[in-house]
């Protein structure tokens, strides 16, 4: 009873007080929103970088790399890209839960139905079906499809808003670039960030992609591959790669058991010596299996120099605090007559302590408001100049808390300077 | 109520040492009202911090309403300061822009009271000094006087032991002053124990029992004598008397 209406004492003080030096308070409170701000936006982009898209089984996702290339001199050592054949001894493999096989490709889309001849340009992914669940993709209506070969598609939310303006449109058949597809499944709005099963060649912050194909079905279609690929053999197009060194599908696998890496390690290194011992390599045998997070640190996803900007963020920061804190120090220098003059009728050293920790902490609240709007400016600014930030620059829920803790602490650090100051003058020398 | 007993104080300065006060010693007993006189600088201001424990000391002993003051924590002489002592100083210093009902509920916020209670309390010491009326005045809207009584009502809330007041009418005409010192003396006869320091020989010729301190420590010669104002018979102070009384009546039926 005696500690709320105190509280609530405190709270009216403080407001008073902010009303009666508004244009200090604004400064304050401007110097400080701005450092969380920026520092916030900073974060913000690190932690889009830096999380784990996938954290129920990253552990036990692995991408492959293999060293089959038939040259002296692969391209890489080893390849994130596969041979065909190398890439469905994967997938025939019983070690894993269950793998997939894919590229990515580009079609343009329209609807059979539609009276219109728009045409979407459309990301494709053209996949084995085990990848649906090895990602977890979220299913809105249908399901996925269950063969490498197929007339058949699953398609995104977004596309599915442009096309079918988000109805269920599961059976509906879908011109791609003249070939009719039936649709077989839609997802949900589906955001996975980093795009773990893709983030080579700078796509790390791409959206998760339109329309998921057969793989044969791409194949036997032509359809172009869209991200890197290598080869030492010519080729007119897709459809003749599946027995020619064209290096172009990424394998992943799924596994139970993270105990059983092993096993397929040795799996991978037999073929690979197979292969060697039939003289279509001369390469040692080096195949690589990365989970989730360390494909993603492999692929260099968090951008170095966003990590250097944070630092100096930092120092932004407590520069901030410094001005702060001397703007407040004023600010308690003119308030020396009246902690006098309360310490002199009655109220304690800690009394005025919470009366100025009260002060802080609204301070904190208003400065966290501001600063959470500041850093969903700033980052609306970046990704004006930096467009590629642009599925990067996302404030969650959980950076908004960041930042509303990140004021609070720097005001209560930018007062506590001030705070001791106030409370350490004898009380009759302000009072005469 | 107050006895000090060889109180020290020394005032430490990069080249200079000022003893405020040397080996003071006073008792003042309840219901006294005791006038404090003596040169400036005297340390007469210092020997009043110290007893309202605004100021500490170096040396000696102190008692206030038989609690002994030395090696208490500042939260226990904050509530000294808040329950037994009601302060009022030559500058009245109130917060300029707190209402007068704010100023004089200050130190009852720091009391635990219910609002009730404290709204009682503020209205009946603003009563007592006559400003009932102007609960919702800005202090700047008051004359100086009434800003001492908005200050002496702010000591009273409390329902303090003892008084303590340090020039209280040292920036205020005659008349007002005359009104401040019978809102002393009522206080007085009501029970209340007052030390006031003061320079004016007549305010201190009106009150029981006065004390002298020279170069921090008391004299013990009297230059004043003290006089009975019962049997005063002083034509030209009972006038004003009632003019005060006729004012403060004034102010409460204006408002
Ligand atoms: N805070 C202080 N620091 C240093 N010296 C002080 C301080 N307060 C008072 N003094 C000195 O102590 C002496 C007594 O002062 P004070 O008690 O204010 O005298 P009075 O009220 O009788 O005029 C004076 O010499 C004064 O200069
Ligand atoms: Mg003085």
């Amino acid at each position: 009873m005696r500690n709320n209406s105190l509280l609530s004492y405190n709270i009216l003080l403080a407001m008073q007080s902010f009303k009666r030096a508004k244009s200090l308070y604004f400064l304050i409170i401007l110097t400080l929103s701005i450092g969380v701000g920026v520092l916030c936006a900073n974060l913000a982009l690190v932690n889009s970088m830096a999380s784990d898209p996938i954290p129920e089984k990253s552990a036990n996702l692995l991408h492959i790399s293999m060293n089959t290339w038939p040259d002296v001199q692969p391209p890489d050592e080893p390849m994130h890209i596969l041979r065909y054949r190398d890439a469905m001894r994967i997938a025939e493999s019983d070690i894993p839960l269950r793998s997939a096989v894919f590229y990515a490709s580009g079609v343009y889309a329209r609807d059979i139905e539609s009276t219109s001849m728009k045409r979407f340009d459309s990301r494709v992914r053209a996949t084995t079906p085990g990848f649906f669940e090895l990602a977890d993709a979220p299913f809105a209506f249908g399901t996925a499809f269950e063969k490498s070969r197929g007339m058949e598609v699953v398609i995104g939310h977004e596309l599915n808003q442009k096309i079918f303006a988000g109805k269920n449109s599961v059976g509906k058949t879908l011109e791609l670039d003249g070939e009719l597809l039936t649709i077989v499944g839609v997802l949900k709005p589906w955001i996975v960030r980093p795009l773990f099963y893709h983030p080579t060649e700078g796509r790390a912050f791409d959206l998760t992609d339109d329309i998921f194909a057969p793989l044969e079905t791409a194949i036997d279609l032509g359809w172009s591959i869209h991200a890197r690929s290598s080869s030492t053999d010519n080729y007119a197009g897709v459809n003749e790669t599946r027995d020619r060194n064209v290096y172009y599908l990424q394998a992943w696998v799924e596994l139970d058991d993270i105990a059983k890496k092993s096993a397929l390690q040795s799996y991978l290194d037999n073929y690979s010596q197979q292969l060697k011992d039939a003289g279509e390599h001369p390469l040692a045998i080096n195949n690589k299996l990365h989970n989730v997070n360390e494909w993603l640190k492999e692929a260099k996803v968090v951008d170095q120099k966003v990590l250097a900007f944070t630092l100096a963020s930092i120092l932004f920061l407590s520069v901030c605090i410094f001005n702060a804190s001397s703007l407040l120090l004023s600010r308690f220098h003119a308030a020396k007559f009246e902690v006098g003059l309360r310490r002199a009728i009655g109220a304690s050293n800690k009394h005025m302590m919470m009366q100025g920790l009260t002060e802080s902490v609204l301070l904190g609240v208003f400065t966290g408001v501001i600063a959470v709007i500041l850093s969903w400016f700033f980052l609306k600014i970046s990704v004006q100049f930096l467009p590629r930030l642009a599925n990067i620059a996302v404030l969650e829920p959980k950076l908004l808390v960041l930042g509303m803790f990140l004021a609070l602490i720097t005001a209560i650090a930018s007062a506590l300077y001030p705070l001791y100051r106030a409370n350490r003058y004898t009380i009759s020398a302000e009072l005469k | 109520m107050l006895k000090m007993n060889n109180i020290s104080r020394i005032y430490q300065s990069d080249t200079i040492q000022t003893h405020a006060l040397r080996d003071f010693s006073l008792n003042v007993g309840a219901g006294e009202f005791v006038a404090v006189t003596g040169p400036s600088g005297s340390g007469k201001s210092t020997f009043l911090n110290v007893a309202g424990l605004l100021d500490n000391f170096d040396k000696g002993q102190y008692e206030l309403d038989g609690v002994s003051v030395q090696g208490l924590k500042d939260s226990e002489l904050s509530r000294l300061r808040n329950e037994k002592i009601g302060f009022i100083f030559q500058n009245y210093n109130l917060i300029p822009d707190y209402s007068i009902f704010d100023n004089v509920d200050m130190p009852l916020r720091y009391r635990g009271f219910s609002s009730s209670e404290r709204k009682r309390r503020v209205e009946q010491a603003l009563e007592k000094v006559g400003l009932a009326s102007r609960m919702k005045y800005l202090p700047s809207q008051l004359s100086g006087g009434q800003q001492q009584r908005v200050a002496i009502a702010r000591a009273l809330a409390g329902e303090p032991k003892i008084l303590l007041a340090d020039e209280p009418t040292g920036n205020l005409d005659s008349l007002m002053a005359r009104q401040v010192m019978e809102i002393l003396h009522d206080l007085n006869k009501e029970g209340a124990t007052i030390i006031m320091v003061t320079h004016d020989p007549d305010q201190a010729r009106e009150v029981n029992r006065n004390v002298q301190i020279i170069d921090g420590q008391l004299a013990d010669f009297k230059i004043y004598a003290p006089l009975d104002r019962k049997s005063q018979s002083d034509d030209d102070n009972q006038s004003i008397a009632s003019v005060v009384s006729k004012e403060v009546h004034k102010e409460e039926v204006d408002a």
